[in-house]
C-alpha cells in the first residue's frame, strides 16, 4: 500500500548536517525499495479556485503559509505501522514540526 | 500503549530491519540458521519489553544491539572456541552499545551475502523462495504459506530444510566472485522473478494476483539494484517487474477476470511505475553489454508501455526481441510468445506456424496458454470451430478459477458456424420417422444411417457432409461385403439424400455388380482366430472346416448324409461329384458322427415341431432331429464371426471358401 507523507514548513532553515542526514535517509529508503517519489515544494505556489462557473487563479504566497506543505514523500509499505515507523525516523532527523501521513488509493 | 498496537509496530520494525540484523549476525556466527534464531530471540525480547516500556526511539538499533549481545553470549558459550571467534567475541564486546554502523560498505555486503546464500543453487527452488522471503522480507512462515496457498508446516519445513542444507554443505557466507558470480546472480534473479510471477499470475487459487508477493519481489529487485549496481540484468529484471506491475490495476476486470493487454484501459496503467521501469532500463542500457534475458523481456515490456493504444504497438520490434530471447533461452514458452508477436506483426498464419510447431512439445502438453494462443490465432483466421475447441481445452487445463471462467466465456462467445441447418443425426431420425416406410425398411435404413452418424458425427451439420466422406465410410465399413449388402446401404443413402435435399450424398458410391461379384475369402488371421475361438459347438466347427477345406457350396455340404462319407479317403459323394476334405475336418468328424450311421450329417439343434415335419430324407433316424437349415447355418456363422468383422456384422459362410 502507498502512503503520502507531507511535511509542513518550519521557520528554521535546514543546515548542512541535516541535508547530509536526510540524503542518507532517502538513499536508505530507496535501497529498501520503499521510497517511490519525494520532493520539496516551493513556498507559495498558485491558488486555483472554482466557484460556480468562475475559475480564479491567484499567485501566492498566502496568509496561511504556515499551513502550506513544504515537502512530500510517496512510500510503498506493507502496513500502516511501517508508514508510521518511517515517519517517526524522518521526524527524528528533521526536528520540531509536523508531518501528515495519508494512505493513497488507486491508481 | 495498547499491546496490540505495540505488536503491530514491532512487526513493522521487524520487517524493515530483520534482513540487516540477520545479515550482520550471520557474518558473526557464520551460520544463517543460528543467526536467524538469535535475531528471533531479539524479537521475542522486544515483544516482551516494548508493550511495557514503549517502543524505543531507534527500534532497529535496539533489536540489533540485543541480537548482537545474544550472538556474543552464544559465541562465548560455544565449547569449541577458536582463536578467531575469541577475538571476534572480544571485538563485539567492545562495540556492543555503540550505535549501528551507517549503511555503508560492510553492512550492504552482508545483505548481499545473505541474498546469495538464500538463493544458493544447492537449495531446491521452493526452499530458495521460502528462505529468501523469510530472511530478506522478514515474512513469517504463516505469511509465506498464505501467499503460496500451502500450509504453514510445509513452509516451516522448507525453511528448516534449507537452513540445514546450507549448514551441511558448509556454504560459505561470502560474495561469489569471477566466473561464479554470473551463475549465482542468475539464481538470485530467478528467485526474485519467481516470487514476482507467483504474485503476478497466480498459478492456482481464485484470485488472479496476489499483490503482496509482487511487492516483496519489487522490494528485493530494488534492493539488488542498489547492492549490485553494475549488473545490467539486475536493472533489466527491475524494469521488467516495474512495468509489468504498472498494469496491475488494468489487467483484471470488475469481477476479477483477466483483461488482455490489448483490451486494457491504458489510462489505468501506473505511470509512476512505468517511469521507474524506464529509468531502470536506461541504467541497464548505460551499463551495456549483450542484452541478457531480463533486459530483453524488459525491452518487450517497454514496447508495450510506450504504445499509447494497442494499435500503436510495435509488434515487429517485439517479434525481433523474442527472436533474440529465443536464441538465449530456447524454451517453448518463449517460442509461444514469439508466435503471439508474429501473429500480430505478420498475420495469424505466421503465428500459427510457430504455435503449431510447439504442439508436439511435451513440455507444453498441459500448458493452458498454448491452446489459448492457438485459439486466438485460429479465430483470427476465421477457423471458429477449431478456435472454440482450443479455448475449451485451455479452460480445462488452467488451475486458476478466474482464468478458467474467462476461457469458458471466450469459447462460448464463438457461435457455431453460421446457419448450420439440420445435423446428420437429426435429419436421419426425422427421415426414419416417416410414416410411409415399413418396419423392415426402417430397420435396414436405420442400420446404414446409424453407422454413417457414428463415423461422421451425429452432430455434423448435414450440409457439410461430403460425398467423399460418405464413400470413405462405405469403403471402411462395407468395402468387403457382398454386393447386395453394399448396394442395400448405398440405396439407403441415396434415398436419405434425396429426401433431405442432399442429392449428391451417394455420388461417390458406385453400384456393385450383383451375382458375379465374388466375395472375398477370409484371411489367414481371421481363419486362425475362428478355429481357435472357444464359443462354437463341435457341429459348427466341423461345418466351417469342411466348407473351407472342400471349397464346396454351402447347400451341397449341408445336404451330405452320414452314409455318403468315406472317412478313410476323406471324401463324400455329393450328387455326381465328390466333396473332399483334409486333416482338420477329419479330426472333427468322428465327434460329430457320435456313432450315427445314417441320416443328415449336420443336424438341427432340436427335434422339429409337429407342424413342420421334414421329409424322411432330412430326418435323423437316431435322434429324430431334422437337417440343419441353410438360414440357421448362416445365422450362426454370422453371429459367431461378429467380433472378427471390422464392421461388426459378422461374415457369410461363402467367405470360408478359400481364394483361388
Amino acid at each position: 500500500m502507498r502512503y503520502l507523507m507531507t511535511t509542513k514548513a518550519t521557520d528554521t532553515a535546514p543546515d548542512e548536517a541535516l541535508f547530509a542526514e536526510m540524503g542518507r535517509f532517502i538513499e536508505e529508503l530507496s535501497a529498501a525499495g520503499v521510497l517511490l517519489a519525494t520532493g520539496g515544494l516551493e513556498p507559495g505556489g498558485i491558488l486555483v479556485t472554482s466557484s460556480g462557473e468562475e475559475i480564479t487563479v491567484t499567485d501566492g504566497p498566502f496568509a496561511e503559509a504556515k499551513e502550506a506543505v513544504a515537502g512530500f514523500a510517496l512510500i510503498e509499505v506493507r502496513s500502516k505501522e511501517e508508514a508510521i515507523e518511517l515517519a517517526r525516523r524522518f521526524r527524528r532527523i528533521v526536528g520540531d514540526g509536523e508531518s501528515v501521513v495519508q494512505q493513497v488509493f488507486g491508481p | 500503549m495498547a499491546v496490540l498496537d505495540a505488536h503491530r509496530t514491532i512487526d513493522a520494525v521487524w520487517k524493515l530491519e530483520s534482513a540487516r540484523i540477520v545479515a550482520a549476525l550471520t557474518r558473526m556466527v557464520r551460520d544463517v540458521g543460528l543467526a536467524e534464531e538469535l535475531a528471533q530471540d531479539a524479537l521475542v525480547a522486544a515483544l516482551e519489553q516494548w508493550p511495557a516500556t514503549g517502543v524505543p526511539d531507534n527500534p532497529g538499533a535496539w533489536l540489533t544491539a540485543v541480537a548482537k549481545r545474544r550472538a556474543v553470549d552464544h559465541v562465548r558459550r560455544s565449547r569449541r572456541l577458536t582463536l578467531q571467534q575469541e577475538q571476534l567475541a572480544h571485538e563485539l564486546e567492545q562495540q556492543r552499545d555503540v550505535e549501528p554502523e551507517p549503511p555503508s560498505g560492510p553492512e550492504q555486503d552482508d545483505l548481499l551475502r545473505l541474498i546469495f546464500i538464500s538463493c544458493h543453487p544447492v537449495l531446491p527452488p521452493e526452499g530458495r523462495i521460502a528462505l529468501t522471503l523469510r530472511l530478506l522480507g522478514g515474512l513469517t512462515a504463516q505469511e509465506i504459506a498464505r501467499a503460496f496457498l500451502v500450509n504453514e508446516p510445509t513452509v516451516a519445513r522448507r525453511i528448516a530444510a534449507a537452513k540445514r542444507t546450507l549448514a551441511e554443505e558448509r556454504v560459505p557466507f561470502t560474495l561469489p566472485e569471477g566466473p561464479e558470480l554470473a551463475g549465482r546472480l542468475s539464481s538470485v534473479l530467478e528467485v526474485v522473478y519467481l516470487i514476482f510471477n507467483e504474485g503476478y499470475s497466480a498459478t492456482s487459487g481464485d484470485d488472479l494476483m496476489r499483490p503482496g508477493l509482487c511487492h516483496e519481489a519489487l522490494r528485493l529487485g530494488r534492493l539488488l539494484a542498489e547492492l549490485v549496481p553494475d549488473e545490467a540484468e539486475v536493472h533489466g529484471l527491475l524494469a521488467l517487474m516495474e512495468i509489468q506491475e504498472s498494469r496491475s490495476a488494468a489487467r483484471t476486470g470488475p469481477a476479477g477476470e483477466p483483461v488482455r493487454l490489448d483490451e486494457q484501459n491504458r489510462g489505468r496503467w501506473d505511470q509512476l511505475r512505468i517511469r521507474r521501469g524506464f529509468t531502470a532500463m536506461l541504467t541497464a542500457r548505460r551499463i551495456g553489454g549483450t542484452p541478457g534475458p531480463y533486459v530483453l523481456q524488459a525491452a518487450v515490456a517497454v514496447c508495450h508501455a510506450q504504445a499509447r493504444t494497442a494499435e500503436e504497438t510495435d509488434w515487429e520490434q517485439i517479434a525481433a526481441l523474442y527472436e533474440s530471447l529465443a536464441r538465449l533461452l530456447p524454451t517453448p514458452v518463449v517460442q509461444l510468445n514469439r508466435a503471439v508477436a508474429l501473429g500480430r506483426a505478420r498475420g495469424p498464419q505466421a503465428g500459427l506456424v510457430v504455435a503449431d510447431a510447439l504442439a508436439a512439445d511435451p513440455a507444453l502438453r498441459d500448458y493452458h496458454l498454448l491452446p489459448s494462443v492457438r485459439g486466438d490465432l485460429l479465430l483470427g483466421l476465421g477457423r471458429r470451430e477449431e478456435a472454440r475447441l482450443e479455448f475449451q481445452r485451455a479452460a480445462a487445463l488452467t488451475g486458476n478459477a478466474a482464468e478458467r471462467a474467462f476461457l469458458h466465456r471466450r469459447a462460448d462467445g464463438i457461435a457455431p458456424a453460421a446457419a448450420p441447418g439440420p445435423t446428420l443425426g437429426g435429419a436421419a431420425a426425422e427421415f426414419l420417422a416417416r410414416e410411409d416406410l415399413d418396419a423392415g425398411t426402417v430397420r435396414s435404413y436405420g442400420q446404414t444411417l446409424r453407422r454413417l452418424g457414428l463415423a461422421l458425427g451425429e452432430r455434423r451439420p448435414l450440409t457439410t457432409v461430403t460425398p467423399e466422406e460418405v464413400a470413405r465410410t462405405f469403403t471402411a465399413t462395407w468395402g468387403d461385403t457382398a454386393a447386395a449388402t453394399w448396394n442395400r446401404h448405398r440405396s439407403a443413402v441415396r434415398s436419405f439424400g434425396a429426401w433431405a435435399g442432399a442429392d449428391g450424398l451417394a455420388d461417390g458410391l458406385a453400384r456393385r455388380a450383383g451375382p458375379g461379384h465374388r466375395t472375398l475369402p477370409l484371411g489367414p488371421d481371421q481363419l486362425a482366430a475362428l478355429w481357435s475361438s472357444p464359443g462354437p459347438a463341435p457341429r459348427e466347427l466341423a461345418l466351417w472346416r469342411l466348407l473351407h477345406e472342400s471349397a464346396a457350396a454351402v447347400r451341397t455340404v449341408l445336404a451330405l448324409n452320414v452314409e455318403d462319407l468315406d472317412l478313410e479317403d476323406r471324401r463324400a459323394r455329393a450328387g455326381d461329384g465328390w466333396v473332399s476334405w483334409r486333416a482338420g475336418t477329419a479330426r472333427l468328424l468322428p465327434g460329430l458322427l457320435a456313432g450315427r450311421s445314417r441320416g443328415p450329417l449336420f443336424l438341427a439343434d432340436r427335434r422339429p415341431g409337429p407342424a413342420r415335419t421334414p421329409g424322411p430324407a432330412d430326418l435323423c433316424p437316431h435322434t429324430g432331429r431334422g437337417r440343419l437349415s441353410y438360414e440357421r447355418a448362416e445365422y450362426l456363422f454370422k453371429r459367431a464371426t461378429r467380433e472378427l468383422d471390422p464392421a461388426g456384422e459378422g461374415f457369410t459362410l461363402g467367405r470360408l471358401k478359400p481364394g483361388s
